[in-house]
């Protein structure tokens, strides 16, 4: 095995990467209906997991996907204005509530990063403590 | 009116050249003022979109959300269906640091089921004392997971599942002009800790925003997108039943 950089290796035509993307997508989507509407699992998530697996199980290459993969996550932004713009469909709701709504979303989000940050932050303070390893993964 | 509005922007042309536009206008604000957080492309693409429609409908008497749903979306939805792909995306850096998913699997199920739960929890108190009534608490609960799940679950628990969508795009919205702050703020340093905060709080917005931040945050902003939807479909609606929601 020569331990050549990932740059340096060729990436797959992007075409082949698009097409990857489709049919994972289309076999998820299978999956996802497959699963009872009182526990939905998203397509895109299902999607997530089998190419995880595809590239753990080294069925696919990270060069195959990697070129579109980056592309999308930078468009990320934008391919989000829709959502934004689908509140317009939601003022008669903020009309009622609108503020402390609102005001309770941006408490939740604040709680929920911070919660989950600290909990990990914890347990793996803990680990280590238990286990005596330095993590200098800590100090990056 | 509405017959001549359909015949000129009822297609997708109309939605996708709006949402272009006032992204691209966003970006160059942003850059024009340095970066300041409230020129964040999205937040300006989102208010300007939304006055844009609002304007459309003040100036032909037709309601927004018709406007929204006939004129817009159609446009709108060819590039949400763009994050479907991004979503799986998030799959490579995640299998690039494979190594510390392995090492701290555990670790990091067990952050996910915690944190949801006491944020549940401290987010049902502050619920009430703010005076939301009990179908706005219960829309509030399940916003950690993704929006296709969280909508769902809201509907069992007599909530709102149009509040939850709201709290689920705003979260992603806040975190994204607001997640360094808020991290810099509680002084929050362990990279795997800030990871999985980010895709809980800010889902697939989240997860881009760790992966500015580093391979390690991205990655594990990534797997908690995947694992907090699992865990959120378990505790939120026991937890509704245990206060009677």
């Amino acid at each position: 095995m020569n331990n050549k950089k990932e740059t340096t290796k060729k990436a797959a035509p992007l075409l082949t990467q698009l097409g990857i993307f489709g049919v994972i997508l289309f076999v998820s989507s299978l999956i996802s209906a497959l699963f009872p509407a009182n526990f939905p699992v998203p397509t895109p998530v299902i999607g997530l997991v089998i190419l995880y697996l595809l590239l753990t199980f080294k069925i696919i290459k990270p060069e195959q996907v990697e070129k579109v993969g980056s592309f999308f996550i930078g468009i990320l932004g934008f391919l989000f204005v829709p959502s934004g713009i689908q509140l317009a469909a939601s003022l008669d709701i903020m009309k009622h509530s609108g503020v402390k709504l609102v005001i309770m979303i941006i408490i939740s989000t604040v709680v929920m990063l911070v919660s989950v940050a600290l909990v990990a932050t914890f347990l793996i303070w803990a680990r280590n403590k238990i286990f005596g390893k330095k993590e200098d993964l800590d100090k990056e | 009116m509405q017959a001549e509005l359909l015949k000129f922007l009822g297609n997708p042309m109309f939605g996708i050249a709006l949402s272009l536009v006032v992204y691209l206008i966003g970006s160059f604000l942003f850059k024009k003022f340095n970066g300041f957080f409230l020129f964040q492309p999205l937040f300006v693409g989102m208010v300007l979109g939304i006055f844009v429609l609002w304007l459309m409908s003040k100036a032909t008497g037709v309601n927004v959300t018709w406007i929204y749903t006939n004129l817009y979306k159609p446009g709108g939805d060819i590039i949400f269906w763009f994050l479907f792909p991004t979503t799986i995306a998030f799959a490579v850096p995640l299998f690039k640091r494979n190594d510390i998913v392995k090492k701290y699997w555990f670790e990091i199920i067990l952050s996910l089921i915690i944190g949801l739960t006491i944020s549940v929890i401290i987010m049902y108190f502050i619920s009430k004392l703010i005076g939301l009534n009990k179908s706005e608490i219960a829309s509030m609960l399940p916003q950690a997971a993704t929006t296709a799940v969280a909508m769902p679950i809201a509907q069992g628990i007599h909530g709102v599942p149009a509040i939850t969508a709201m709290a689920c795009i705003l979260n992603a919205v806040i975190i994204y002009a607001l997640g360094d702050w808020i991290i810099k703020l509680f002084h929050l340093k362990n990279p795997i800790g800030i990871g999985l905060g980010l895709g809980t709080a800010g889902h697939t917005m989240g997860s881009a925003k760790a992966l500015e931040l580093g391979e390690v945050q991205g990655s594990m902003a990534a797997i908690a997108v995947v694992i907090i939807s699992v865990v959120v479909d378990i505790i939120v609606p026991l937890f509704a039943n245990i206060v009677h929601l």
